[in-house]
């Protein structure tokens, strides 16, 4: 059990906030989890995946519903098709007059509102669960309705996909990177994949040229760059130190920021991931992180296309501005590298609105805990996840998780 | 249900949800598109830091003010990225192919610190590439009288 330990919340790194938590001298720790296994069509209802989620996770950390102090959910009204999509979801997630939210973005950024929640001292355990079903709402209209419906939306040009590709041409401009390197990475991804049980789409013997010859969408982007809109949901469960001294394995919340960029239109140039780069540097601040290269053992990123990783890495302060491409070339975030980034194959290999960067989290605390299976690193301490919402990652949160 | 559990598929049911949502387009885009029907380009400037939006916003999120000044734009730019798309998004949502690949760019006029993302008439674009705006000021559909944007010279 670790010392308690001064515990902020902050969403830039420099300001007034940062003067906080001087009351405060409590941790937050992941007790437990669950996925479902990741499908184009799963043969079931969002309600009967959020109950096997919530039924697992709660089993796993040796709860009972009864125990559950506070629930946030993370869906969406626009993906569900009805307005309070968390109404029905009271029942399988077992919030029956509870506590009960929800957060209409990633499950990564309900499990901050569950954080606080804890540190907030008024509760013990929170239940975080994350769902949707792409083959319930047609795949690509969410991404168009994210459009400003004054300009962009009626003229039907952008949508996830060509605003994706602008990202991409733009960054490759202003780095030097090509679209082999690209591939690589979706190559990388999909082939960590195929060691996955829960992973949809996974491609064993991957290699650049298979991903470039796939279907292709708007260049540079292929079908096999782009991550899978598809069905699922996963579970958290949250623990205050008072209530993670009974579990086993309690994997350390060290630190969160988070950021939101301006529309993707109107950032001057989409080079960079700048929100992605605030939220990184306040989380570390909080983690103790100055050199996330050598201190960050493994990183589980929500890269919703290839070129996100690269510029992701450079973000993050894995290697310098403009040299994403090159620090891929290294062989650094392979399987077997020194900082192995999505070896559960990533939101290449599932992504699952709303729940693709919560998935993040949990696989980050697998690796942790020993608990990932094939897909397992051995001797990781500390790993960091990430979550994003919106077009060209528009908003960031990042996590950086410990085990004891 | 009908269908046996974890055998068929759950029956599925194409449920209409068509909200229409009758958005006023702001006093800042109706004169955007009123002076694009006299050839006008029109960007807001922001009256504390200077950064000109085009197209039009009304409030700046640097400097957490409402912007009320205009400037006239020139028709010119400089392509900051572009893709050549070779699927759209259907009106069900699935990715559908173009009958003929188009190219989308992000363009920041001469004078703007925003972009506008815009169909290009041409094969070989790239980034960096100088390019003009296409006004079809009779056009009947405002959203036609800024349509694209084409190579200069």
């Amino acid at each position: 059990m670790p010392a308690p330990r001064t515990y902020w919340i902050s969403s830039r790194p420099t300001g007034r906030w940062d003067k906080g938590g001087d009351n405060v001298d409590k941790e937050v720790a992941i007790i437990a989890y669950a996925q479902t296994k990741y499908e184009a069509d799963a043969n079931a209802s969002r309600e009967l995946q959020v109950l096997e989620v919530t039924v697992a996770a709660l089993k796993a950390a040796g709860l009972k519903r009864e125990d559950l102090d506070t629930i946030i959910t993370a869906n969406n009204d626009y993906l569900d098709g009805r307005t309070i999509s968390n109404m029905r979801l009271v029942e399988p997630s077992g919030a029956w007059r509870k506590n009960e939210s929800k957060v209409e973005m990633d499950g990564a950024f309900a499990m901050l509102y569950a954080v606080t929640r804890i540190l907030s001292g008024d509760h013990d355990i929170a239940l975080v669960v994350a769902e949707s079903q792409a083959s319930v709402y047609g795949t690509y209209l969410p991404g168009i309705m994210m459009l400003d419906p004054t300009f962009d939306r009626q003229r039907w040009l952008l949508n996830e996909v060509s605003a994706a590709a602008l990202q991409a041409s733009s960054y490759m401009d202003a780095a030097g990177v090509s679209v082999e390197q690209i591939a690589g990475v979706a190559a990388k991804n999909l082939e960590n994949a195929a060691l996955n049980p829960v992973a949809l789409r996974s491609l064993k013997g991957a290699d650049a040229k298979k991903v470039l010859a796939s279907r292709p969408l708007c260049s540079p982007i292929t079908e096999l760059m782009a991550s899978p809109l598809c069905d699922g949901a996963c579970a958290l469960v949250l623990a205050s130190a008072k209530a993670a001294a009974k579990a086993e394995k309690p994997v350390w919340v060290k630190g969160v920021g988070f950021s939101h960029d301006s529309y993707l239109t109107e950032r001057g140039s989409l080079d960079n991931m700048g929100s992605l780069k605030l939220a990184a540097e306040a989380c570390y601040k909080q983690a103790g992180i100055d050199d996330p290269a050598s201190q960050i053992e493994l990183a589980e990123l929500h890269e919703c296309f290839a070129h996100e990783e690269l510029m992701a890495y450079e973000a993050l302060g894995f290697c310098d501005p403009m040299q994403g491409g090159a620090f891929f070339d290294s062989g650094a975030t392979k399987k077997g590298g020194e900082l192995p980034v999505n070896t559960s194959g990533g939101a290449l290999g599932a992504n699952v609105a709303c729940a693709a960067g919560l998935t993040r989290v949990i696989e980050a605390a697998m690796q942790i805990r020993g608990d990932a299976g094939k897909h397992q690193v051995k001797g990781v301490k500390t790993a960091l996840a990430h979550g994003q919402t919106g077009l060209c990652a528009q908003e960031n949160i990042v996590y950086v998780l410990g085990g004891e | 249900m009908g269908a046996k559990a974890g055998k068929d598929p759950v029956p599925r049911a194409s449920i209409p949800l068509n909200p229409v949502f009758n958005w006023s387009v702001g006093n800042w885009m109706e004169y955007f598109y009123d002076s694009l029907k006299e050839g006008k380009i029109m960007g807001s400037k922001c009256p504390a830091c200077g950064r000109v939006s085009l197209p039009p916003r009304m409030i700046c999120e640097r400097c957490f003010v409402k912007v009320e000044d205009w400037v006239e734009l020139p028709a010119t730019g400089t392509v900051q990225a572009c893709t050549t798309a070779s699927v759209k998004v259907a009106e069900n949502g699935d990715l559908v192919d173009l009958e003929a690949p188009e190219v989308i760019a992000m363009v920041k006029h001469d004078g703007a610190d925003t972009c506008i993302a815009a169909r290009l008439e041409s094969k070989d674009a790239s980034v960096g590439m100088r390019v003009e705006a296409v006004i079809d000021a009779g056009a009947a559909n405002v959203l036609d009288l800024l349509a694209a944007y084409r190579p200069l010279g």
